[in-house]
């Protein structure tokens, strides 16, 4: 019987919607670019939601201390049925120590897509997102990417784009590099895949420095596209991929620390 | 192999718009193989719309709880089958991806060999599978993908995938599992 390491007990607020800024309390809330907040009370009263995920599971190692955000109360009838997919979501995510080597925390998807009803509503929040912002383009990138990109795309009508390592696209591509830890790494799109003015997100399981979904940024961005946010079921905010996204809007479910 | 043209769906004009949006890649990756590439494919909503909803609709009422996708073209299709039929979705990958704990699969290339891994305890005793992948050719992927699946008690009910090679040897090559594709290989025209 297949069971997962036993999740700390967690509170469980609201979903995060992640701008430049939000979460460093030291800053003044920077402009953004992003996507109108749909939340009748906040539009009334001019304020910008600022939500919060406390989420992700720790097992094996002491947990670090936790650092909650701060956050607002939203108030939306919508609340608890968030409330209740994102703890679900969270609680799905598996974490083992180690890998890929000593010292890493590995937030492990896989489980969340064995629990349809996990990865049914991680969709749903992100379609739910942005149906309605005419986005032209679902960017998902090699290779947990492409589990949660394509069913993105074809709810919200979108055509979905790989973003690839070396060598795997057969046709003729551009190519953005990368900086790694140690060394560099490559990403390729197909020429042609994407059309000047389209609207793009770019999909991911996971940020962490950032650098992967930098690069597919640029590549969209040096044919024309507008890439109109980055999205993922998890953040770990502590490795700071926000900056490295420059003015670029992140949307996650769960945050790690 | 089943062709889908062949097992109830001649003449649906959906499998038409699929084998056109196939775009073939001559010489890719090496000199003589035409290499059938889906992207063009899933860039195009409504052809991959049809894709998708061409395996949902058989696989909706077989009582499908496990859809194993092969990394990494099998999973741009295998997840969204997985959600529309309710079932688990299992990312089958190369060696050293998958972070805990593993079983493997060695099976041979046209030049040695290579593996395919699977989570222990992603899939039960008694689960009934699916495997999906974008493109059969020799079978071998799909073969390991069965060993996999049914060496932790798994049923494999079918394989699937978009495209069929004409070098598939059918049910021996997939140790007696039905294979169904959707469409057969794209001819290239260099005119276009």
């Amino acid at each position: 019987m297949y069971t997962l390491s036993s999740p700390t007990t967690l509170k469980i607020l609201e979903a995060k919607i992640v701008s430049q800024g939000h979460l460093y309390c030291s800053n003044s809330v920077k402009s953004v670019q992003f996507l109108p907040n749909t939340d009748a009370t906040a539009a009334r009263s001019g304020r910008r939601e600022n939500l919060l995920i406390y989420g992700g599971s720790s097992g094996g190692v002491a947990a670090p201390e936790r650092k909650p955000m701060s956050v607002a109360h939203m108030a939306s009838s919508n609340v608890d049925e968030t409330d209740d997919r994102v703890s679900r979501i969270s609680s799905t995510i598996r974490v083992i120590p180690d890998f890929p080597k000593p010292g890493i925390l590995f937030q492990d998807i896989t489980t969340l897509l064995l629990d349809p009803k996990a990865f049914k509503d991680t969709i749903d929040l992100f379609v739910e997102r942005y149906r309605d912002k005419n986005i032209n383009v679902v960017a998902g990138i090699e290779a947990r990417g492409f589990i949660f990109g394509p069913p993105i795309a074809l709810a919200i009508g979108a055509k979905f784009v790989p973003m690839r390592k070396p060598k795997k696209l057969p046709g003729e591509v551009i190519s953005e590099e990368y900086s790694l830890e140690y060394g560099t790494d490559t990403m390729e799109m197909h020429v042609g895949a994407v059309q000047p003015g389209e609207r793009a997100v770019v999909v991911d399981d996971l940020i962490a420095t950032g650098g992967t979904l930098n690069a597919a940024i640029r590549l969209l961005e040096r044919v024309g596209v507008q890439v109109v946010e980055c999205a993922c079921v998890i953040e770990l905010p502590e490795l700071k991929g926000r900056d490295r996204l420059g003015n670029k809007p992140l949307f996650v479910l769960v945050s790690s620390t | 192999m089943m062709l889908a043209a062949e097992n109830g769906l001649r003449g649906d004009p959906r499998l038409k718009g699929i084998s056109e949006a196939i775009r073939v890649v001559p010489n890719f990756p090496k000199p003589g193989i035409m290499f059938q590439d889906i992207t063009a494919l899933v860039s195009n909503h409504k052809v991959f719309k049809d894709t998708v909803d061409l395996f949902v609709d058989r696989y909706r009422d077989m009582g499908i709880s496990v859809v194993a996708g092969v990394e990494a073209r099998g999973f741009i299709f295998a997840p969204s089958i997985a959600l529309g039929i309710g079932a688990k979705f299992i990312p089958l990958r190369k060696p050293g991806k998958l972070p805990g704990e593993v079983i493997s699969e060695a099976y041979e290339l046209e030049y040695g060999n290579d593996c395919l891994e699977m989570h222990v305890g992603a899939v039960e005793q008694g689960d009934r599978a699916l495997v999906i992948d974008d493109l059969v050719a020799t079978g071998g992927t799909l073969s390991a993908a069965i060993s996999l699946l049914e060496r932790v008690g798994a049923e494999v009910i079918e394989c699937a995938c978009v495209i069929g090679l004409p070098e598939v040897e059918g049910r021996r090559r997939l140790d007696g599992k039905p294979l169904y594709i959707l469409v057969g290989p794209r001819q290239y025209n260099s005119i276009i």
